[in-house]
């Protein structure tokens, strides 16, 4: 074909007409929402987004993953982050926050953060958790004849010698069980040391990538005893399966999911709205109902059958044992490194 | 059709690299760009505070090679793909050969259940065997049945659970290009060997075997590749004992997020995967040479 001044002319056009819709579409973009996958991204996807859009009039864009995910494309996205708001739990968000991704929060739009429970706010508003699953010490009914009390009693009961299950150090469990056993054992939960030698004392153990891992385990009966979150083990007791879980003495871990402003993300206002509505009272209590969290707002009503099986709400909020992750982004790696060489 | 005098011009001067053009850039844009980005990030210095830091160093790959857990891990890697390629060959020929000279009705049903594994997403497989290796699973169950044991025996989060799998899985990648291959030999040829008075085995160990040795060939490098760099398999199975190189890759990277370091410890099992290849191809291909 030879190309014509009306060819050409009319490519040009084209070409204008493409670019201009272009860059609509740009000015329009979707806020881009990362969210977990499984009954997570359902929630999101039918619940949560729906409501939001709702409520603020923003549509937003899900992107499934997991926070390790989120923080490879933030950190690869540079100055352009693809993210806007990032959901991770709090000992990876605590890694990108050192490295500058993060922003505080602007509290004026997000009114919501005066209801938190007390320890949710980061300082300096660097943050803030807005979805807690307490880890509590979950046992099989039918297998356990000395249900747990204390953390301590995975070392000192008998019964539990063999049947133990654990996380892999590069789930979040791990790490906050790593640092309990320091705090319970050692000078503190940054006693690194001792933590490794008490942990090694309970072996041998199964360790599991992630929490549906320690549940199949647990349903199999391969092991007896695990800490796990809360979320887990009520949908176990849902199926029928002969599995409790309790609040030890010393307190519950916790998965706490940290909600942050990513600097070099484009859409600051969506993501006030949106970290804004995840807190919501409401929302907070739906989520309860759906994976059996703990809510983060403390006008959240959870009712009476609920508040049952979910024992870590309103003040018993306070029995979450929590550790500083700031200091503790130094030493991950080695850490990580040094389970893989001691624990296996 | 009507070939004018201008034809073979206009055919040589017709410029066909450019037809190559789209391959070019998929290759150069998907593959080249980011093994040279991962070549110079296994270079990179670590940072705990961004991706990686501002200089150049070696570390990374001195740490790997003086490091016996490191060579450990690789070991075990390289084993278990070498049991792994072993047991689908010898499982999966006398599938292939028997499927290449049938002419069987059930010959279709045959290819389905060769090809049927591949259709079944591989962690549901993998979750499968999760059931099936567990201490209170079938596998166990049976032997117990069996009295074959008295107690469970740990096949999970052990090199054997993960060496299992990896057969099941793989076994159609062996099985496939062995097909192929058998069935481009002329039956006659056996045929002919019988009739000079072979037995049946001879004529197999002398003339099928040694002439299906490129399918052998083809299918053994592409389930020990496949077996190397398996991450799901040996992830959900392995547990802390049967870690392989993949996993720990993974583990750097995205559990830990050390880049660098899991960049070069990624470049060091691809220079140590390729150096096992070179070895095996010159020596089927001299094996191969010395066919009739």
């Amino acid at each position: 074909m030879t190309l014509n001044r009306r060819h050409f002319l009319a490519a040009l056009t084209a070409s204008a007409g493409v670019l201009s819709l272009g860059g609509r579409a740009f000015a329009q973009a979707p806020f881009v929402i990362p969210t977990y996958g499984g009954t997570w991204a359902k929630f999101w996807e039918e619940v949560l987004l729906p409501g939001f859009t709702k409520a603020t009039g923003i549509q937003g864009q899900l992107d499934v993953g997991l926070g390790k995910d989120f923080v490879s494309k933030i950190r690869a996205g540079g100055a352009a982050s693809p993210y806007s708001v990032f959901m991770g739990n709090e000992n990876i968000a605590a890694m990108l926050r050192a490295e500058g991704f993060f922003e505080p929060l602007d509290l004026t739009k997000v009114p919501n953060a005066a209801k938190l429970h007390e320890g949710l706010m980061n300082p300096e508003n660097n943050g803030l958790r807005g979805i807690v699953s307490p880890i509590g010490l979950a046992y099989r009914t039918d297998m356990i004849q000395t249900p747990p009390k204390s953390w301590t009693d995975l070392w000192t009961n008998p019964e539990f010698k063999g049947r133990i299950g654990l996380y892999q150090i590069g789930n979040t469990g791990a790490l906050l069980f790593l640092r309990l056993a320091g705090k319970l054992f050692g000078s503190g939960d940054m006693d690194i040391d001792t933590a490794f030698t008490k942990i090694a004392e309970l072996a041998p153990f199964t360790q599991a990538s992630w929490s549906g891992e320690v549940a199949t385990a647990l349903m199999r009966g391969d092991v007896a005893i695990a800490p796990v979150d809360w979320t887990e083990i009520m949908t176990l007791q849902d199926k029928g399966a002969p599995v409790e879980i309790v609040v030890p003495t010393e307190g519950v871990l916790a998965y706490e999911q940290s909600f942050n402003i990513v600097k070099t993300g484009a859409a600051k206002d969506q993501a006030h709205a949106y970290i804004n509505y995840l807190i919501d009272a409401d929302v907070q209590s739906n989520m309860a109902k759906t994976f059996y969290t703990s809510p983060v707002n403390t006008a959240s009503t959870v009712d009476a059958a609920l508040a049952k099986r979910i024992p870590i709400t309103g003040d018993a909020m306070s029995k979450i044992i929590r550790f500083d992750w700031d200091k503790y982004v130094e030493i991950a790696a080695d850490v990580a490194d040094r389970w893989n060489r001691e624990i296996g | 059709m009507t070939v004018t005098p201008d034809a073979p011009r206009l055919h040589r001067r017709a410029p066909v690299w450019w037809m190559i053009l789209p391959a070019l850039v998929l290759l150069v844009g998907f593959l080249i760009l980011p093994y040279i980005s991962i070549v110079v990030m296994s270079f990179r210095e670590a940072s705990t505070k961004a991706v990686y830091g501002d200089g150049f160093t070696l570390a990374h790959y001195t740490d790997v090679i003086a490091d016996p857990f490191i060579w450990g891990i690789v070991w075990r890697t390289v084993r278990t793909a070498l049991i792994v390629t072993v047991v689908t060959l010898l499982l999966g020929y006398p599938v292939a050969y028997h499927l290449a000279r049938t002419r069987s009705r059930v010959a279709s049903l045959l290819y389905i259940c060769v090809i049927s594994p591949l259709l079944v997403g591989l962690v549901v497989r993998t979750f499968a065997w999760m059931i099936i290796l567990s201490n209170n699973g079938i596998a166990n169950s049976w032997m117990k049945a069996l009295h074959l044991i008295d107690r469970p025996i740990q096949l999970l989060n052990t090199p054997l659970g993960v060496t299992i799998a990896l057969i099941h899985v793989f076994l159609p990648f062996v099985i496939l290009p062995l097909l192929g291959n058998l069935q481009a030999i002329n039956p006659e040829i056996a045929l002919a060997g019988r009739s000079l008075g072979a037995s049946r085995m001879r004529t197999f160990f002398k003339v099928t075997l040694p002439l299906s040795m490129p399918g052998i060939q083809a299918g053994s490098i592409l389930v020990f590749v496949l077996s190397i760099s398996a991450y799901v398999t040996p992830a959900m199975l392995g547990g802390s004992q049967g870690r392989t190189m993949a996993v720990l890759v993974v583990q750097y990277l995205v559990d830990n997020f050390r880049w660098p370091a899991g960049a070069a410890l990624a470049i060091f099992m691809a220079v140590i995967t390729l150096a096992i290849l070179v070895v095996y191809l010159r020596l089927t291909a001299r094996a191969m040479r010395r066919l009739p």
